[in-house]
């Protein structure tokens, strides 16, 4: 009899573990859509206050060199997203924390407040903007193919990537853009999967934004025998892309940021951090 | 050739590499610490013999087994925080926290379906011949049927023990850096180098050892257990 009293007990303190558990499993699916309006419509507490109460601002980034990156032999995050960013929580009086993140969960990174910016060489395409709140933009950019050098006379010149398997990163700009000229796309999870794509033959040619690339391909990395040329946002008769920085919808963070990098670049700095990582040529300064 | 494992680039990869990698074994760890037991529990509630408790531990275990476990760990981590029930912790503790809670509920689960085939499949005259010896419903079930389940449970056991190791590498979904993370890692960037595909095939070592060593060490177990033969 103990023991069975034992055993009831014990698989009831389970069974609220696993119903609170399953619970959340079940509420997953609604939650997509109706949450966009609550957050929209209820932005009751202030962000700036919830930041400058626990004192960090968790900042969202994936490994982009020049934007966010570290040097060899160096534990700290450096790059022109990374050092504009110190200056910011700096300017709220608040501690920065860089936390990197899984790119296709940036909007549930932020809803979830696991972080409070996405700052990261972020291309403002509509998907961004309807799902975050998003600051004024900062640099340029455009998209560029990538293919193996041995195939260039292939892609010199061309205008239509009609039937060619281009990979590209899903959820990208450089989705779009290879989708608006007519490929077939492969979407992988990364535009460092991208170029991997490329490399083992198993994709014609990749996607992906041109500061990347200049980074990602040529010597002294694995993708020795890539080059990469085009405008394809020439190609395509659009303008050039802008990066922009991502709060929570609805977030007062957006007008302070956009108050910080108005002073910043009235005083120089931003145009001083962006010539010490070569984005003179890329960063906005008007 | 030795010279590529004196490199700079080569003792940077496998710092970082080992570093994934202690994540990876905590987790690892954590999940045994926390499921071993756990799935005990569950599978006292799946024998119940009062039929509700039966009935929503069978369905917990089949919505669990039921769904990916990547899934689980996304819904884990980003629901509380979007539907505002709870915030994790911030930071990687915080990853890990999520990560560690919903791979022990998962593992918990299997595990307790083996427990129970282990403890059904004792035969009934073992706890007939209990009962005629004047022991208690409890000391039949520690000194009788648990101990001839534990044996019988060691293989399947060390099946989902293997399965686990590499399992592990799951939690990269949700950016908690454990090894595989780590080596991809290299192809995008990280410490000054990018571009480099090895590290990540170079993981396979890690997990290749350390499966090895758990098979060894279950092995080891095994014949322990391996009385009344």
């Amino acid at each position: 009899m103990k023991e069975k009293l034992l055993a009831l007990a014990l698989a009831g303190a389970m069974g609220l573990t696993l119903a609170a558990c399953s619970g959340g499993g079940t509420a997953s699916a609604p939650s997509s859509a109706p949450s966009g309006t609550q957050e929209s419509a209820a932005p009751a507490e202030s962000d700036l206050a919830y930041v400058q109460d626990k004192g960090t601002l968790v900042v969202g980034i994936t490994y982009f060199a020049p934007m966010d990156y570290k040097e060899e032999g160096s534990d700290e995050w450096i790059g022109f997203d990374a050092d504009l960013a110190k200056a910011f929580a700096e300017s709220l009086g608040v501690d920065v924390e860089f936390q990197e993140i899984t790119w296709d969960y940036k909007v549930e990174e932020l809803n979830s407040r696991a972080i409070d910016c996405v700052w990261n060489g972020m291309t403002l395409t509509d998907d961004v903007l309807s799902a975050m709140g998003t600051s004024t933009p900062y640099c340029t950019n455009y998209q560029t193919l990538v293919y193996s050098a041995g195939r260039a006379a292939e892609f010199e010149g061309l205008t239509s990537l009609e039937g060619l398997n281009i990979a590209v990163e899903s959820g990208s700009a450089g989705e779009d853009a290879a989708e608006a000229l007519g490929a077939t796309t492969v979407p992988v999870q990364a535009q460092s999967n991208a170029l991997m794509e490329v490399s083992a033959g198993t994709s014609d040619a990749a996607v992906i934004d041109v500061l990347m690339a200049a980074e990602m391909t040529g010597e002294g990395t694995s993708y020795s025998d890539l080059v990469y040329s085009l405008n394809l946002n020439e190609a395509q008769d659009l303008p050039s892309e802008e990066y922009g920085v991502g709060f929570r919808q609805g977030s007062d963070l957006v007008d302070a940021f956009n108050t910080f990098w108005a002073e910043k670049v009235a005083d120089g700095t931003v145009s001083d951090t962006a010539t010490t990582y070569g984005l003179q040529d890329a960063v906005i300064l008007d | 050739m030795l010279e590529f494992f004196t490199s700079s680039t080569f003792q940077t990869v496998i710092s970082a590499l080992n570093s994934g990698f202690l994540k990876t074994l905590q987790l690892f760890f954590i999940t045994l610490v926390g499921a071993l037991p756990l799935g005990l529990i569950i599978s006292f509630g799946s024998m119940s013999r009062f039929a509700p408790l039966r009935w929503v531990t069978r369905t917990v275990v089949w919505v669990i087994r039921g769904t990916p476990l990547v899934l689980q760990i996304i819904a884990l981590f980003y629901v509380p925080g979007i539907q505002k029930w709870f915030n994790w912790p911030s930071g990687e503790s915080g990853r890990m926290l999520a990560v560690c809670v919903a791979f022990i509920i998962n593992y918990a689960c299997y595990f307790s379906e083996i427990y129970r085939g282990g403890i059904q499949g004792v035969p009934k005259g073992q706890q007939e011949a209990g009962l005629v010896l004047g022991m208690t419903r409890r000391q039949i079930f520690f000194h009788v049927t648990l101990l001839q389940m534990i044996k019988r449970i060691v293989p399947p056991i060390s099946n989902e023990i293997i399965t686990l190791v590499k399992d592990t590498s799951l939690a990269r979904v949700i950016a908690l850096q454990e090894v595989i993370w780590m080596g991809e890692s290299f192809m995008k960037g990280n410490s000054g180098i990018a571009g480099l595909t090895w590290p990540l095939f170079f993981t396979a070592v890690y997990y290749l050892i350390f499966s090895g060593i758990v098979t060894v060490l279950l092995g080891k177990l095994e014949r322990k257990l391996s009385f009344f033969q």
